[in-house]
């Protein structure tokens, strides 16, 4: 596992893990599509609708789930000096904000046949929203520093500060009572979903993780490449 | 006491200075000689401990420099490149914030001579932001009577200065030698001294 | 032990002078808030009735954008004239002269607001037995939002060309802040609850920021 750590080790391994990974992430998404538009049943209240769900959940979970690897690589990077973290932090969080626009954009899309209005202002979405613009805010203080060792550092505090909004976001549908449902599928009970809608799902998140780490390899490998090269 | 043993330094890949060793006593004077970029405020800062020796290490009293370093600054006077002078206030305000801050016993009197030599006496209920560059520079050099201190680190302290008060400033620091001071400094001018060592960057 | 006392004394004497020479700044922003209460009314209607229903809304979200102008001033003078670095020289550590701005930024930008409260009060027909829960919510929401603004002060200090990401990331956290402090306003009675989740944000604010604080000073410092 020492690649998850160390810049050298990284860019050798990711070098043999990319084709396979570009493969199975398209063949995940063929087969998720293919699942979700055609063997895949229509909700006896939402109609067709429902199938935007296969794209909404999880560009939620893997908008959570970076920057849950954020703040990880932050603490890394902070308290036991690996310089990987700032060049995770860096290369990621571009993609975070991207599933998490996506996710915005799909619940939005849902929400007015389903709802009646574009945007609510209950719990749940407004924190999505200050994720959204928290990713927003990471991504500036990389473009507005000039030196490197403070941009990446000031960057790593800031993430770590911003991650009070991730258990927000995750049980806000507990906490309060909101429009937005709460989670269906979790770990400790049975997922309230029928199968023949579970299956696409759990296809979809594989694309995406896929897609998502297939990208996250290329933009590490850059960073890499240009902090060798003192760019 | 104060010894650098073989410290160099990088950042980002690339070094800044090399295996640089001296040792600064009392009675003596350094002064660190280099190019522009050649890294005199690096190891000015590197002396502070702001930045981290890449390799070797800084003694204080023979014991290693971040154990401690609140006894090391508690010797000291550093003035840097920038003037410290609060710009909206006078001279003398200015004077007695110092005064405050580093909890100085010095008197009053004593001031006022230096600033009778430094030729500031007539401006001292002027506000700082009216100085011209000399004089600012000037009145940040008086820091070094106030605070009292053994030690004296100074970042170009002959920037902007007439030939007089170069002279001035040459006389203070050797005085300060005889009575058991040290002075660091850097300086890219030639300033003649009775006895000093350069370290070449 | 005393001596230490002295500089904490020394350092809010120096705080205060040059406060003094810079009051004119504290009310120009005491009339920005008043000015935007102006252009509030005149884009709302004059109407009584759905003014005093906004006024609470509209004094904090102002108050919140008049205390977020002053925060370029928090360090960055100090700054840029190695202060920050001869107050270290004298013996306090980083995080401690971050606990000690923290506090004076309080005391001399935030309590002048204080004044105002009532008089924006008045203009807005704000009932008086809900101006002592305003002011109340105020002192705490105050030193919540001076903590944030010496963390997003310090983080921008070499920040040389995007003023306004300070100010960002200070509104992006007084989110929950405004949330209880409107709450604890509109609640007739036992806000004891409210007061004490932001008695909470306070404390854990209290004691992240001079570790952030601190931390982003040095390395500015070291790269300055």
């Amino acid at each position: 596992m020492k690649f998850l750590i160390n810049p050298y080790k990284f860019n050798n391994f990711s070098d043999t893990l990319i084709k396979p990974l570009l493969y199975l992430s398209v063949i995940f998404l063929f087969l998720g599509l293919i699942f979700s538009f055609y063997f895949s049943p229509n909700d006896y209240q939402q109609g067709s609708t429902v199938r935007i769900m296969y794209v909404h959940v999880p560009s939620a979970w893997l908008s959570l789930m970076t920057y849950f690897i954020m703040s990880i690589y932050s603490i890394l990077a902070l308290a036991f000096r690996m310089p990987f973290g700032y060049i995770v932090n860096s290369a990621v969080a571009p993609i975070g904000a991207t599933f998490t626009l996506i996710c915005i954009i799909s619940g939005s899309l849902w929400g007015k046949p389903m709802w009646g209005t574009w945007w609510v202002w209950d719990a749940r979405l407004t924190s999505v929203a200050v994720l959204f613009v928290v990713y927003l805010i990471i991504i500036f203080i990389n473009l507005s520093f000039e030196n490197r060792i403070v941009r990446e550092k000031v960057t790593a505090i800031f993430i770590l500060i911003g991650s009070i909004n991730l258990p927000i976001v995750k049980f806000s549908v507990d906490w309060w009572n909101t429009l937005h449902q709460p989670a269906t599928i979790s770990k400790l009970s049975k997922p309230s979903i029928d199968p023949s809608m579970m299956v696409p799902l759990i296809l979809m998140t594989f694309a995406f993780v896929f897609i998502g780490i297939c990208i996250a390899i290329f933009r590490i490998k850059t960073e890499i490449h240009n902090r060798k090269n003192n760019l | 006491m104060l010894i650098l043993q073989n410290v160099s330094l990088n950042r980002l890949n690339t070094k800044i200075f090399e295996n640089i060793s001296f040792t600064l006593g009392s009675g003596r004077v350094l002064i660190l000689k280099g190019k522009n970029g050649s890294g005199k405020t690096s190891l000015i800062k590197t002396i502070l401990y702001l930045l981290e020796p890449s390799s070797g290490s800084i003694y204080w009293k023979g014991k290693i420099l971040p154990k401690t370093i609140y006894d090391f600054y508690n010797n000291i006077t550093y003035i840097g490149d920038r003037p410290t002078s609060l710009k909206q206030l006078t001279i003398e305000e200015n004077i007695k914030i110092w005064k405050k801050i580093s909890i100085s016993k010095i008197d009053y009197e004593k001031i006022r001579n230096v600033l009778t030599i430094l030729k500031l006496n007539n401006y001292k209920n002027k506000k700082v932001s009216t100085l011209s560059l000399g004089e600012i520079k000037k009145l940040e050099l008086l820091r070094l009577i106030i605070e009292n201190k053994k030690y004296w680190l100074l970042d170009e302290p002959f920037t902007n200065l007439d030939l007089d008060s170069i002279d001035i400033i040459r006389q203070t620091f050797e005085e300060h030698c005889k009575n058991e001071g040290s002075v660091l400094f850097s300086s890219h001018q030639d300033i003649k001294f009775s006895k000093y060592e350069e370290i070449k960057l | 032990m005393f001596e230490f006392a002295k500089k904490i004394i020394n350092f809010f004497y120096r705080e205060y002078k040059l406060n003094l020479s810079g009051f004119h700044d504290i009310l120009t922003n005491i009339t920005f808030f008043f000015i935007s209460i102006f252009i509030f009314i005149f884009s709302i209607g004059p109407d009584n009735e759905t003014l005093s229903k906004l006024a609470v809304g509209i004094v904090w979200t102002l108050l919140l954008l008049s205390s977020t102008l002053s925060l370029r001033k928090f360090y960055k003078d100090d700054f840029d004239s190695h202060n920050l670095l001869i107050l270290h020289l004298h013996g306090m550590s980083f995080e401690f002269i971050a606990i000690l701005k923290t506090i004076s930024h309080f005391i001399y930008v935030q309590i002048p607001f204080l004044v105002s409260i009532p008089i924006a009060c008045i203009i807005l027909n704000i009932s008086f037995d809900k101006v002592y829960n305003l002011l109340l919510s105020f002192v705490l929401g105050s030193l919540i939002l001076s903590c944030l603004g010496s963390i997003s002060a310090s983080m921008n200090l070499l920040n040389q060309r995007n003023y306004l990401l300070g100010s960002v990331i200070v509104m992006i956290f007084s989110i929950p802040v405004i949330i209880f402090s409107i709450g604890i306003i509109n609640l007739e009675e036992s806000f004891n609850s409210l007061i004490n989740i932001l008695i909470g944000i306070l404390l854990i604010l209290f004691s992240v920021n001079p570790w952030a604080s601190g931390a982003c000073i040095k390395l500015a410092l070291q790269n300055n």
